[in-house]
């Protein structure tokens, strides 16, 4: 037996199917720049923990490169605020050139650099310029690297795309609202009449936001979960592809436990703002009512 | 103490339904449709209000059933002043009262059972029980074999009569028909007042806006009469000072 009408006319017209699509866009936008937003957060995260503090220094290849190179390491390990010296093993450096010259590096015989990993002890500098000059003496060509001054303009792109991704997040929630109150709105003025018969027989506002809210829920559910179904196989894709190039990149660009366990909540608090803004909505407009 | 009936008790319990104090009343910004309106009308009362049209019948109706506040005045249901109540509260004075509106206002989207069965939708009843008690009123109205009509399909009378058996579903204290006879012929007319009277018996107070001197005639009941957007008639009702006045 068909179930009695709640009393308000809620069917599933060519409206509420452009809504449930508009949603469904919504959400998948949302759930891509949330994903950008959080993967570049990570990323910030990640250099600044691994990059701050530490020089790197080069002595350039020649002759004597071994030799400069054990009296460089004497003069920094007797340098003042330096916490750790350690020379960067040859393997180690055909390892990084490997995704670039392939796997011949090694027998390339290319005049490389000897590389110098030093750390800094926490909170404290090391004059760049005097540092130089000191080890230039020793081997000339020789290069201090800090990481500073590329680190920040990384950590300044970084930061860039991760507020614009948090910003369109953010506009792509208050376009939900927006819409949803127009939405909603337009609808209890075309369906006027059929609100103020069961207002007047005794429906109280929480009956009527309440139906409405139900339907909204059904209704838009399905647009948020298609729509976050479509951004996170988006996000999946992107990821196995990055996955594969994996060895190429210095930076992981994956998304870890909690950030997918945040990303799945993107729909529900969709769906709530949703819900609560449908009952205040409706229960505005009921108070031009007596 | 013993030849009381029910509906005397009832209105001793309940003393006025309906208490209206300088009540005037207008629409936005524009002229005062109800000048000065007092009057009292007892629990368990019958009254038909009557006047021409324009008179302001309608407008009245509409602050007996809470659809307006007054301009000026106050108006008091059951011994509470509705006319300042927070509307939160109006709700649950409104299930107290059954309207029959002039134009139906009949939900074009719902069958006529389920038009019966708003009040009790709202009122929270069991699906079951709403199903039959409506079915039985459908059936008493004529209209049994319509449950499942749309309103559009109905004609002007059988449209009235699934009006007046949605007023009067969820036992309503007070019922207010606006012209209810309007639509519907002689022998349904009858039959419908027939109706309002059983109501009444059992104290539940009736107001019936009307035009039709042949149902005046036949049914001497308590008659208000409103001209120009003023209560004229008759005197017994306009003492609000005293707790009850019968009609």
């Amino acid at each position: 037996m068909k179930k009695l009408s709640n009393g308000l006319p809620l069917g599933v017209d060519p409206v509420s199917r452009f809504l449930t699509l508009k949603v469904g866009l919504l959400v998948l936008l949302a759930t891509l720049s949330l994903a950008v937003g959080m993967v570049m957060s990570s990323v910030a995260e990640s250099l600044q923990r691994s990059l701050s503090g530490t020089l790197t220094v080069q002595v350039p290849a020649g002759l004597e490169q071994q030799s400069a190179t054990e009296s460089i390491i004497e003069i920094l390990r007797a340098t003042p605020n330096i916490r750790d010296v350690r020379e960067i093993p040859d393997r180690e450096i055909n390892e990084a050139l490997e995704p670039w010259l392939g796997a011949q590096a090694p027998i390339l015989d290319l005049p490389l650099p000897a590389l110098v990993d030093v750390a800094i002890e926490s909170g404290q500098t090391v004059d760049i310029q005097v540092l130089t000059k000191k080890l230039s003496a020793v081997a000339p060509g020789t290069v201090v690297e800090e990481h500073s001054m590329w680190l920040g303009r990384l950590m300044d792109i970084t930061n860039t795309v991760e507020t614009v991704s948090m910003s369109v997040m953010l506009l792509v929630l208050i376009s939900v609202v927006i819409t949803v109150v127009f939405s909603t709105r337009t609808w209890m003025a075309v369906n006027r009449e059929a609100v103020e018969v069961l207002h007047l027989i005794g429906a109280h506002d929480s009956y009527i936001a309440h139906q409405f809210q139900k339907h909204t829920f059904w209704l838009w559910s399905v647009g948020a979960a298609g729509g976050f179904a479509l951004g996170t196989s988006f996000v999946l894709l992107i990821q196995f592809y990055i996955g594969r190039l994996s060895d190429s990149f210095l930076l992981d660009l994956t998304l870890g436990d909690i950030q997918w366990a945040a990303l799945c909540l993107l729909p529900a608090t969709a769906i709530i703002i949703v819900i609560a803004t449908v009952g205040f909505t409706v229960k505005s407009v009921m108070r031009s009512f007596m | 103490m013993g030849n009381l009936t029910k509906k005397d008790l009832l209105v001793a319990a309940v003393g006025d339904v309906f208490r209206f104090e300088g009540v005037s009343m207008r629409y936005r910004l524009g002229p005062e449709v109800l000048h000065d309106i007092s009057f009292a009308l007892p629990a368990g009362s019958f009254h038909f209000l009557t006047g021409p049209s324009g008179a302001g019948k309608s407008s009245l109706m509409r602050l007996m059933y809470l659809a307006h506040r007054p301009y000026r005045g106050s108006i008091a249901m059951f011994g509470r002043d509705v006319s300042s109540l927070p509307r939160q509260e109006l709700a649950t004075f409104r299930r107290r009262i059954g309207v029959v509106f002039q134009d139906f206002r009949l939900l074009e989207h719902l069958t006529a059972l389920e038009n019966v069965a708003l009040p009790l939708r709202i009122s929270g009843a069991k699906e079951v029980q709403i199903r039959d008690q409506v079915a039985e009123l459908l059936s008493w109205v004529g209209l049994g074999e319509q449950i499942n009509a749309k309103p559009s399909t109905l004609s002007g009378g059988e449209q009235q009569r699934v009006a007046i058996a949605r007023a009067v579903i969820a036992r309503p204290q007070v019922l207010l028909a606006d012209e209810p006879t309007g639509n519907v012929d002689g022998m349904i007319a009858t039959r419908l007042m027939h109706l309002f009277e059983e109501l009444n018996k059992i104290g539940t107070t009736i107001v019936v806006a009307t035009h039709n001197e042949a149902l005046l005639e036949r049914f001497p009941h308590s008659r208000i009469r409103i001209e120009n957007g003023v209560l004229v008639g008759p005197r017994d009702i306009f003492d609000t000072s005293a707790e009850t006045v019968q009609s």
